[in-house]
């Protein structure tokens, strides 16, 4: 019996005929190409990439500097330092993100109380000249007053299942 | 002994003690915020509710004593329930702001929230707000934070001996709070930051700058007294960030003074000298290293050939460390040099062949506690050796006398039985009369030098009083010799009675000396005598000869010349005179400018070294952070001095070579004290002489070194006047109808004169005027011991 299927389904071309049904499938089936850098795939609400510092709508940073960031950062990517402001509140003076240390995991969103630090669905981004890798606080704050629109809009998304 | 039962762990512990403490020595954990072992049971708080058998409800484990049989049960469902009860009504109006808070990370109630706190709360009501108070600058408020557990009150009232935190209004209302408007002004004021379980208290200089768990910590020693305080430096990235007390019960307990906690301020400020500096006419020019050094060795080398080794004269800051302190005088030394002194504001060195090994106590730190009697002489124990005026408090509370023969009448945090307040010029006098009736009381034979200097003085019923509570009780009596008797002009009589007080009757002594002076002494950095009080190889003249007697080259080392010295205008003036004089110092300062040479040296947060306390206990302090721009220590910058100049010797390796040599090892068997000599007194030390005020002095606690002078947190608080002043007796300021803050010219014999606000203050005895030292503006005064108060 075994030899006879065998026999038939080797001289029927079954198989083959098998194979090209999917071939035939997705010739006629709608294409998946995109034509990167036209062309773009939807990304998650969730996706961590370029770093930016947000600001509260009344344009105060948010961040305080508690250094929670720069404690969870597990690949020491985070350089804080803190002070007083002279109207007595605490405030970093210096943020700098080694962006080749960064894993990009994300922890220091998740450790942040004050929404400030986040990771934003910017993922295309390079560096002219050395050192330029280490960004600074000027440069994530206005990285945060670009994107914000963005980054809410994300935040908002991705609320319904925190 | 109690036999009890701590979760099913059998002890026998002693009577009396609570469940706490009894807990504690079992290693048994035990929540807690308002019990502290050096302070008393308030039981307020509720945190360390524990379950006892037999007890109808659960019990507070710091208030409850162990009696024998006792079942205790801290993780019993009783138990955590009052725990977390207590917990829950805590946290109703604690805010959550710890990621702001400089308590976050150290902070009990977080870690104990973490255990027994629940993950949501219930009171849905208005939480309260309390306004925060500007309580000083070394302490920041927030006292919303406050969970009322009085450590800070308690530590006023107990052991520092002022409350000026307190408890005001009641239940929902209460607060934490100074008197109206008043700061808080304690001299261990910064131990409270400590004691603080919440982030209420906080340290001001501090304050935002760094996370606990960020910081790294250092071992060191407090060079700014004679108490060799423990301490732990932190630093972040290099930079000091902070100070805390290091746990040591024979030195400094748990506690810290301000002066040692909030000095690290200087050491991060501008007037870092951070290069070597050569003057070329009217200005310093950056240099390196080597030309620095190698012009001062042609420099030295120069003057010793031309006028002879005798025409140099090393002045060093008592506050360095005991190997610079070597080092500096094997330096000069070998140089044939023996004008070697730390004593810059000494004026009676007469003593000097009988001095004792070095100025320090007979008694041990740990059994000052338990004295008896105590009679300070010339000393405001509590702000110049603050960790001494508070185990003389603690001696205090347990019904020790304390008895004070001062100039000025000072403000302690003990009550004094008997106090006399005489003028500088009565000191010696007041101290042989009650040396006289300790004499007569014991049927001792006085000598004839101390009974001179007792008819100096009338005779008063305080030193009836004061021999007689000496006599009590001898071997448990201490005699203190503080700042003041130091800077009498007839310290060394001072001396030598308190010695012959100590040979005749048994009554030990405490020699008081500013910063590592013990250590200067057992390094042989004076003019007279070796390393480890042995024969110099070359002596030479003392600081104040120094200083009257120019000198053709100067050698200065960690001091600002006119503040630190005595007689600063005219070391200034014979700085100026010299041919050659090269400063090394960690900060840039006035005598840089009469410097030829200026040399970057590190602080003691830079540079590892011995420091001796009062007690002969070398104790190693090791560096924090690496020298600050081209600042070197102090001990390599003297050792390739040593190489440039050509002296044998200076091979050294590591520190460790100069500590080998320079041993510590057998200084607490050599005897202390010895045999004192007692001068006869002269004309000027009859009472009365002349018309003029007679000037007392002592130094401020925060001007008396070059770190707590540039210290901003401690130059801005109400120890520390900003300007000097001339303070007089209320009644003579009234009779020459003087109103607080005029100003006048006050002049000393010599014709050199300041313009001084006047103060009246009832602390000055009668024709006394009180100008302090340590003040740029009172420096043309010198060590004039009588001045007029003219008009201006």
């Amino acid at each position: 019996m075994n030899a006879l299927t065998k026999f038939l389904k080797d001289y029927s071309l079954i198989e083959l005929l098998k194979g090209m049904r999917v071939t035939g499938g997705n010739l006629f089936a709608k294409k998946i190409t995109v034509y990167y850098p036209e062309e773009k795939t939807p990304k998650s609400p969730r996706f961590r990439g370029l770093h930016a510092l947000r600001r509260y709508p009344n344009g105060e940073e948010r961040c305080i500097a508690c250094k929670l960031c720069e404690a969870v950062c597990p690949a020491l990517a985070i350089t804080i330092d803190s002070t007083e402001r002279e109207d007595g509140t605490r405030r970093t003076t210096r943020y700098d993100i080694d962006l080749f240390k960064c894993i990009y995991c994300g922890f220091c969103e998740e450790a942040c109380p004050v929404d400030s630090i986040v990771l934003t669905d910017i993922h295309e981004f390079h560096f002219e000249e050395a050192g330029k890798h280490v960004i600074d606080k000027s440069h994530l704050l206005e990285l945060g007053d670009q994107y914000e629109q963005q980054i809410a809009q994300a935040r908002r998304e991705d609320a319904p299942y925190r | 002994m109690a036999k009890i039962e701590i979760d099913g762990k059998s002890l026998e512990v002693d009577d009396g003690i609570m469940v706490i403490q009894a807990a504690d020595q079992a290693g048994i954990y035990i929540p807690r915020f308002c019990y502290h072992e050096k302070l008393s049971v308030a039981a307020n708080c509720r945190m360390c509710m524990v379950d006892i058998e037999k007890a109808p409800k659960a019990l507070p484990a710091c208030a409850t004593p162990v009696t024998d049989g006792m079942v205790v049960r801290t993780h019993s469902e009783r138990a955590v329930d009052a725990q977390k009860g207590t917990m829950e009504f805590l946290l109703i109006n604690h805010p959550l702001d710890c990621p702001i808070c400089d308590q976050g990370g150290e902070c009990p109630l977080q870690d104990q929230a973490l255990g027994y706190g629940a993950d949501v709360s219930r009171f849905t009501e208005k939480k309260r707000v309390v306004e925060d108070k500007d309580i000083g600058p070394l302490i920041q408020t927030a006292m919303t934070r406050c969970i009322h557990c009085t450590r800070c009150v308690r530590f006023g009232q107990e052991i520092a001996g002022i409350m000026e935190l307190g408890a005001v209004g009641r239940g929902e209302h209460m607060e934490i709070a100074t008197y109206v408007g008043k700061t808080v002004d304690s001299e261990l004021s910064g131990n409270m930051i400590d004691l603080c379980p919440v982030g209420a208290l906080t340290s001001k200089p501090y304050r935002y700058s760094a996370r606990v768990w960020e910081l790294k910590s250092h071992s060191a020693i407090s060079p700014h007294d004679c108490i060799g305080a423990n301490m732990h430096i932190q630093t972040l990235r290099n930079v000091v960030k902070r100070v805390l007390p290091r746990d040591n019960e024979a030195v400094n307990q748990c506690w810290l003074a301000d002066r040692d906690r909030f000095s690290y301020d200087s050491v991060n400020s501008e007037e870092r000298l951070v290069s070597p500096l050569l003057k070329s006419t009217d200005h310093y020019e950056v240099t390196d290293w080597k030309v620095a050094l190698d012009r001062v060795a042609r420099e030295l080398r120069k003057v010793i050939s031309e006028h002879g080794a005798d025409a140099v004269g090393g002045l060093i800051s008592p506050t360095c460390s005991s190997e610079e302190h070597f080092l500096f005088q094997k330096l000069l030394r070998s140089l044939g040099c023996g004008n070697i002194d730390h004593r810059l504001k000494q004026r009676d060195f007469s003593d000097d062949p009988d001095a004792a090994l070095y100025p320090g106590s007979q008694i041990p730190l740990e059994a000052v506690d338990s004295l008896e009697s105590i009679f300070l002489v010339g000393s405001n124990v509590r702000k110049e050796q603050p960790l001494l005026g508070l185990r003389i408090r603690s001696a205090n509370r347990v019904g020790a006398n304390v008895y004070a023969l001062n100039s000025l009448d000072y403000d302690f945090n003990f009550t004094l039985e008997e106090k006399s307040i005489v003028p500088p010029v009565e000191m010696p006098g007041a101290l042989a009369r009650v040396a006289s009736v300790l004499a007569s009381e014991q049927g001792v034979a006085i000598p004839a030098s101390v009974s001179a200097w007792a008819n100096t003085v009338a005779l008063r019923p305080e030193f009836d009083m004061i021999a007689r509570g000496l006599l009590k009780n001898p071997d448990k009596a201490g005699i203190v010799l503080g700042d003041s008797a130091a800077l009498n002009p007839r310290a060394s009589v001072l001396r030598g009675i308190a010695n012959w007080i100590h040979e005749n009757f048994g009554i030990g002594r405490i020699d008081l000396a500013q910063g590592n002076s013990a250590g200067a002494w057992l390094a042989g950095s004076v003019p007279h005598r070796g390393t480890r009080g042995g024969v110099a190889q070359v002596t030479g003249i003392n600081a104040l000869e120094m200083i009257e007697s120019p000198r053709r080259a100067y050698v200065l080392y960690g001091i600002d010349a006119d503040v630190d010295v005595i007689e600063g205008t005219r070391l200034t003036a014979a700085l100026a005179g010299a041919d050659f004089v090269v400063s090394l110092s960690a900060f840039k300062n006035d005598t840089m400018n009469k410097a030829d040479v200026a040399l970057p040296i590190c602080p003691f947060t830079e540079s590892s070294g011995t420091y001796v306390n009062l007690e002969g206990r070398a104790q190693l302090s090791n560096a924090a952070v690496p020298p600050l721009g081209e600042a070197r220590p102090g001990w390599k910058v003297l050792r390739v001095l040593g190489n440039h100049l050509g002296v044998e010797g200076f091979d050294y390796i590591d520190i460790d070579d100069v500590r080998s040599e320079l041993s510590f090892r057998d200084i607490e068997d050599a005897p202390l004290f010895q045999s004192h000599t007692i001068v006869e007194p002269d004309e000027s030390d009859r009472v009365g002489s002349g018309t003029a005020f007679q000037r007392i002095v002592d130094v401020p606690p925060y001007r008396i070194d070059s770190y707590v002078r540039r210290a901003p947190s401690l130059q801005a608080t109400n120890d520390n006047p900003i300007k000097p002043f001339v303070s007089m007796n209320p009644k003579q300021f009234s009779e020459f109808g003087l109103r607080n803050g005029i100003t006048m010219n006050v002049v000393a014999e010599d014709g050199n004169g300041v313009t001084l606000e006047v103060r009246a203050d009832a602390r000055v005895p009668e024709n006394c005027v009180y100008v302090p030292y340590g003040y740029i503006e009172s420096i043309p005064l010198g060590g004039a011991r009588q001045v007029a108060v003219e008009e201006v």
